[in-house]
């Protein structure tokens, strides 16, 4: 996204066994490798350790989202209840707060809920219209993949990352190159 | 591999210890107000500390038989640690034959609204039946033995040492279902049977799962403090803090679970404010000490375990998983000290023992009169001594709403004036003379006279004192507990010594052994 242009050439590196994939990051990482992109048919255990990613920010976008629910449920039925329109329902107070909590409840969660996924997938552009790049098909069947960016990079460095996968188990190495707009 | 707890001497000796602690409470609670008291302070803690752990105990099968169904590897390494709570489930049976035959022998008034034959001719017919002594008994002895029975069963299939077998590992499944259907309607109906019949008269339809979530909380408290013990003597040296993360996020999912529960009742009877509904809230909320463990447990039980125990950090450190473990334990502890605690430790409008208890101070006198104008229509309507039940009964919603949104910390004066105003409506209709406000800022000597006043035949006529309580959530309460305590450990050392640790050949324990290793 945005100004930088991004690349087309890729080493990928395909495994066909969860352990020794999750091994292999650790390994390839210890070499100084850097990692563009995992790609895995399930999600793997570990992997995000693996990789060094950091914890995901995700939740505390669900507790503002969540938040901002609560607040807005609250503040607009006092408002409407104790304010705007007082009526006496059955000799409950003007601001009967126990009635108040299931509808707060439900506001929180659908605030959360839609606020945390629509942040999900703003930030990992699954927008409509969105066009992913497809890297290796069989991903999404029976191989885990690590994908590298080759753009700009010696021959020799490429030679290195392929040594250095399938040195590592992986059972096949090889270029991936798309086309500009791909 | 194979390692097996051992139940050293030491450790039995310092659960004897708790044990004989737990008698001197007993004993404390027994003599606890007089000896010619009805000992209800005695008799209802045995009720509560039984209830308790039998509920963490059976509660312990069912969540190991959910995994079994649930194929569910995680657990395996600790899913004996689940099993082995149910080992106190005996001891609850002994205590529950002695509730059994106090009832029989009419020698306490856990049960007195049903278990004495003049109160039981105010139940409706449908309830008469449910609540005849051998069926009621039948339905006790049929939970037990099911519970002892069928979860020893249950445990040795799912413990078997050729589970690796398919044929073993079905069976295994097989039985956890069967568990979890008897504990499914055992559990609602044991709820009903032994807390909600103590007042038959009040009903809630969620009152099963209610308790349910109870158990589960203690259940799971219980649980993960054993493993922390356990580890800490070196045993179950695979289980990481995944294992407790994973134990405590059912400990934080149970919590919430429960405040919903408590919550549906509360606030559907708070709303519909029907009389036979706000009866159970409106006479807690009115015995000080039962308005506060109410506002306690939800504090406890619900705002404790969100705010301290929501982040992934605090699940995994086992210090503070351990000490979120104790809150819950007593936090549910309160909870059912507020279900059990209340009925049989009631002292009855009318009776002398208000005056002993029942001296307001001064300034307070014009409120506490008007509050206890209010009270009396529905203790005495409770207590069963007036006539004219339903005139009186009327009245109650009023009061259980101005009474319930004073807990919520905002009671009007208009709608005081309100409650006030009608509750002195339906004396005009009934032709009562001004009611007297009694022992509410009298002197003792006064109070006593009064009382004397109600006990020449006018009693049910003129307003005596509000509710007034036994219980108290004090050193007797505490020393039990401990006892209870001890009797719970013994039981569950005693059964998880029996066999390995866990069940080195379960299919699904490599599972458990790499649970979420880090690759770091």
């Amino acid at each position: 996204m945005g100004a930088v242009k991004q690349s087309n050439n890729f080493v990928l590196g395909l495994w066909d066994h969860e352990e020794v994939f999750l091994h292999a990051i650790e390994h390839i990482r210890h070499d100084g490798l850097e990692i563009y992109e995992t790609l895995t048919p399930f999600p793997v255990h570990g992997l995000e350790e693996a990789l060094g990613y950091r914890e995901t920010r995700l939740h505390t976008v669900g507790f503002l989202f969540g938040a901002t629910g609560t607040t807005l449920a609250l503040s607009f039925m006092t408002w409407v209840m104790a304010f705007n329109y007082p009526l006496n329902f059955g000799g409950k107070p003007y601001w009967p707060l126990p009635s108040f909590i299931p509808i707060t409840f439900e506001l929180t969660v659908l605030f959360s809920a839609w606020g945390m996924v629509l942040t999900y997938c703003v930030r990992n552009k699954l927008i409509p219209g969105y066009v992913p790049r497809i890297y290796e098909p069989r991903t999404t069947d029976d191989r885990f993949a690590l994908v590298f960016d080759i753009e700009g990079k010696s021959g020799e460095e490429i030679e290195k990352i392929k040594s250095l996968c399938s040195g590592n188990g992986a059972v096949e190495v090889k270029n991936r190159t798309f086309k500009d707009g791909e | 591999m194979v390692e097996k707890f051992e139940f050293d001497g030491k450790l039995k000796k310092n659960l004897f210890i708790m044990m004989g602690v737990g008698l001197l409470g007993l004993i404390w609670a027994f003599f606890a107000n007089g000896v010619h008291d009805n000992h209800s302070r005695f008799w209802s803690n045995i009720l509560l500390n039984t209830y308790y752990f039998t509920g963490m105990g059976i509660f312990g099968i069912f969540f190991a038989s959910a995994n079994q169904l649930g194929y569910s590897g995680w657990i395996t390494l600790v899913k004996r640690v689940y099993m082995s709570l149910s080992g106190f489930v005996v001891i609850g049976a002994v205590f529950a034959a002695i509730i059994v035959g106090g009832v029989w022998a009419n020698y306490h008034n856990l049960y007195a609204h049903w278990s004495l034959a003049e109160n039981m001719k105010e139940l409706p017919n449908v309830k008469q039946t449910f609540f005849a002594k051998p069926f009621w008994t039948a339905r006790v002895v049929i939970y037990f033995t099911l519970w002892i029975l069928v979860g020893k069963a249950v445990i040795n299939a799912i413990n078997a040492k050729n589970i690796g077998d398919q044929k073993v590992y079905k069976r295994s499944k097989l039985m956890a279902a069967l568990w979890i259907v008897i504990f499914a309607v055992s559990e609602s109906f044991v709820s009903w049977d032994m807390v909600m019949s103590q007042d038959p008269h009040w009903y809630s339809t969620l009152f099963g799962w209610y308790n349910f979530a109870s158990y589960g909380c203690g259940g799971f408290a219980m649980a993960i403090l054993l493993v922390i013990f356990l580890k800490s003597r070196g045993y179950l040296q695979q289980v990481n803090e995944n294992h407790i993360h994973d134990m405590g996020k059912y400990m934080f999912a149970f919590s919430i679970f429960w405040t919903y529960l408590w919550f549906s009742q509360f606030m559907l009877q708070w709303y519909a404010n029907i009389p036979e509904d706000t009866n159970y809230w409106v006479k807690r909320f009115d015995v000080p000490l039962f308005k506060v463990t109410i506002f306690l447990s939800l504090t406890i039980n619900f705002l404790a375990p969100l705010l301290l125990f929501i982040t992934k950090g605090a699940k995994r450190n086992l210090k503070v998983a351990a000490f979120i473990s104790v809150l819950v334990i007593f936090g549910h502890y309160v909870d059912f000290f507020n279900m059990t605690m209340f009925e049989p430790n009631l002292i009855p409008a009318g009776t002398e023992a208000c005056c002993t208890k029942g001296e307001g101070k001064e300034g307070e006198k014009k409120e506490a009169a008007a509050e206890s104008t209010a009270t009396v229509l529905y203790a005495q309507a409770d207590a069963g001594t007036a006539k004219g039940t339903v005139g009186k009964t009327v009245v109650t919603p009023e009061k259980g709403s101005t009474d319930a949104n004073t807990a919520e910390g905002q009671s009007s004066n208009e709608a005081a004036a309100q409650t006030e105003g009608e509750a002195k409506e339906t004396k005009a209709e009934e032709g009562k003379s001004e009611t007297k406000a009694c022992c509410a800022g009298m002197g003792k000597g006064e109070c006593k006279e009064h009382m004397a006043e109600c006990k020449e035949g006018k009693e049910g006529e003129e307003a005596c004192c509000g509710l007034q309580t036994k219980a108290s959530l004090g050193l007797p309460e505490l020393l039990t507990f401990v006892g209870f305590l001890g009797m719970f450990l013994y039981m569950f050392f005693n059964e998880f010594s029996k066999d390995s640790t866990f069940n080195e050949n379960d299919p699904y324990l490599k599972e458990s052994l790499r649970h979420h290793v880090e690759y770091a």
